[in-house]
């Protein structure tokens, strides 16, 4: 079986996986920091007590739950255009992953900071502190240290979902693999490539995920000093 | 310092405060006890806002709760409140806790409020450990960091919502001790406890709540020898027993 394995090629593509690979790490990053914007925005209107600002945040979140990326994708990609709404296909990649990440991180973030307790809160306005030092000083502090493992978790989904970009010409990692299978007919050098590559991203996010968490000075809960 | 006139409260069709009508002078000790359920909490934390009240006058530092003019926030600031969980800051060292609100709600310049921490900290007897975290505290010890957090604010009210219920035995005491010294400093205090050696001890009076309505006041001498009622003899039997 191995010896139809053309470990060669791989090599003479590898300067096309390296490209691949920088533009799924980088449009992966501008998406991820796109999506928390969206999150902490979602989330912030999601927690008011106003209806006019709830409302449409559920929506949304509601929306891009309950549709595939692929289709919302598609709908930015061929449905836009035809609006009058012409943007180039990184651009609409990349807003269509800060879009669909943005709706399930405005979750991870709520659930971060519905996990604090009531009596945290209750402290806070004892104190005298007005809504913002609450959150600013002692809800979101502890809601932090929550959120990271899922947050972690859903930068490493849309790096993955990333690969959905190919579908629209994107030049990243699974179009770098595309590449290989359709010119030479080596799916499987191709697509195994471009896996191991996902992998290599995975283990780099699980390491920032353990950076960040030393650099946010994040002790948990409850440990000794 | 303190005025409830007809305060009346509901947790929806629950009718939790009845028509009460109470008053705390400057400087006065006031022991709240009665059965559970019996609207104690509810009452004292109505004082800072906790609750809010439906019917009725609550005047508190001579600011009418639920007025326009009245601003809930700064009048907390005014207000100490003692949990019966503590509800200490978990990610912030002791004295990292009595020092947050000084320094921003206060707005003491930062030297000086952790300066009067640690002398706070060293009065309720936790001079060694300022930089230890609530995880690492005793429950005896972190309720004493919690009314130290309360004293730093230099509140002129201090409320105590069962300050010892949540605790070990042999840690009442301490925080006990530590309400006492607070109490004989002259501070206006209203406790929610059924501790009845430390009512006996500095409370010039006592209140029995029972359904949301208080059914007696009186000294504590009064209260604990001749119980008016058949509601507090009957709860005087059962917490006096053992």
């Amino acid at each position: 079986m191995l010896e139809n394995f053309s470990f060669r090629t791989i090599v003479e593509y590898l300067p096309l996986f390296g490209q691949g690979f920088a533009a799924t790490l980088w449009l992966s990053i501008v998406s991820f920091a796109g999506a928390l914007a969206v999150g902490i925005i979602l989330c912030a209107m999601n927690l008011q007590r106003s209806r006019l600002l709830q409302l449409p945040a559920k929506i949304y979140i509601d929306a891009i739950r309950a549709t595939p990326l692929l289709a919302q994708l598609y709908f930015l990609y061929f449905g836009l255009p035809r609006l009058g709404v012409v943007l180039p296909e990184l651009f609409v990649g990349i807003l269509a992953l800060a879009l669909n990440s943005g709706a399930y991180i405005a979750e991870i973030i709520r659930a971060g900071i519905l996990s604090i307790s009531r009596g945290q809160v209750e402290a806070g306005i004892a104190s005298g502190m007005t809504y913002a030092q609450r959150m600013r000083l002692v809800i979101l502090p502890q809601a932090i240290r929550v959120t990271i493992p899922p947050l972690l978790g859903q930068a490493i989904v849309l790096v993955k979902d990333s690969a959905l970009l190919s579908l629209i010409s994107v030049a990243e990692l699974t179009r770098a693999g595309q590449l290989l299978a359709s010119d030479r007919f080596m799916p499987a050098e191709g697509f195994l490539t471009t896996a191991a590559c996902y992998l290599v991203l995975y283990y780099g996010l699980k390491s920032l995920a353990v950076f960040s968490a030393r650099w946010l000075g994040v002790r948990p809960i409850g440990s000794r000093t | 310092m303190i005025e409830f006139r007809g305060v009346n409260k509901w947790f929806g069709a629950l009718h939790v405060l009845k028509d009460i009508t109470l008053s705390v002078e400057p400087r006065e000790v006031v022991v709240v006890c009665g059965p559970s359920g019996s609207g104690k909490s509810t009452l004292i934390r109505c004082i800072n806002g906790l609750e809010t009240i439906k019917d009725g006058d609550l005047v508190v530092d001579g600011q009418r709760l639920g007025d326009r003019a009245t601003n809930m926030t700064e009048l907390r600031t005014e207000i100490g409140f003692v949990f019966q969980a503590f509800n200490l800051y978990p990610h912030k060292t002791a004295l990292e806790n009595v020092t947050l609100a000084p320094i921003h709600v206060r707005k003491i310049a930062r030297a000086e409020a952790e300066a009067s921490g640690r002398e706070m900290l060293a009065k309720v007897g936790l001079g060694d450990k300022f930089n230890a975290y609530p995880s690492e505290l005793s429950g005896g010890q972190q309720q004493r960091v919690a009314i130290a957090r309360c004293l730093c604010m230099r509140p002129k009210i201090m409320l105590f919502d069962e300050p010892t219920s949540a605790l070990d035995p042999e840690m009442i005491s301490e925080v006990l001790d530590v309400m006492v010294g607070v109490a004989e400093e002259g501070m206006t205090m209203m406790v929610v406890t059924h501790e009845m050696g430390f009512a006996r001890k500095v409370a010039q009076r006592v209140v029995f709540m029972d359904a949301g309505a208080v059914v007696e006041t009186g000294t504590p001498e009064e209260f604990f020898s001749d119980p008016k009622t058949d509601r507090s003899r009957a709860f005087l039997s059962k917490i006096l027993r053992h």
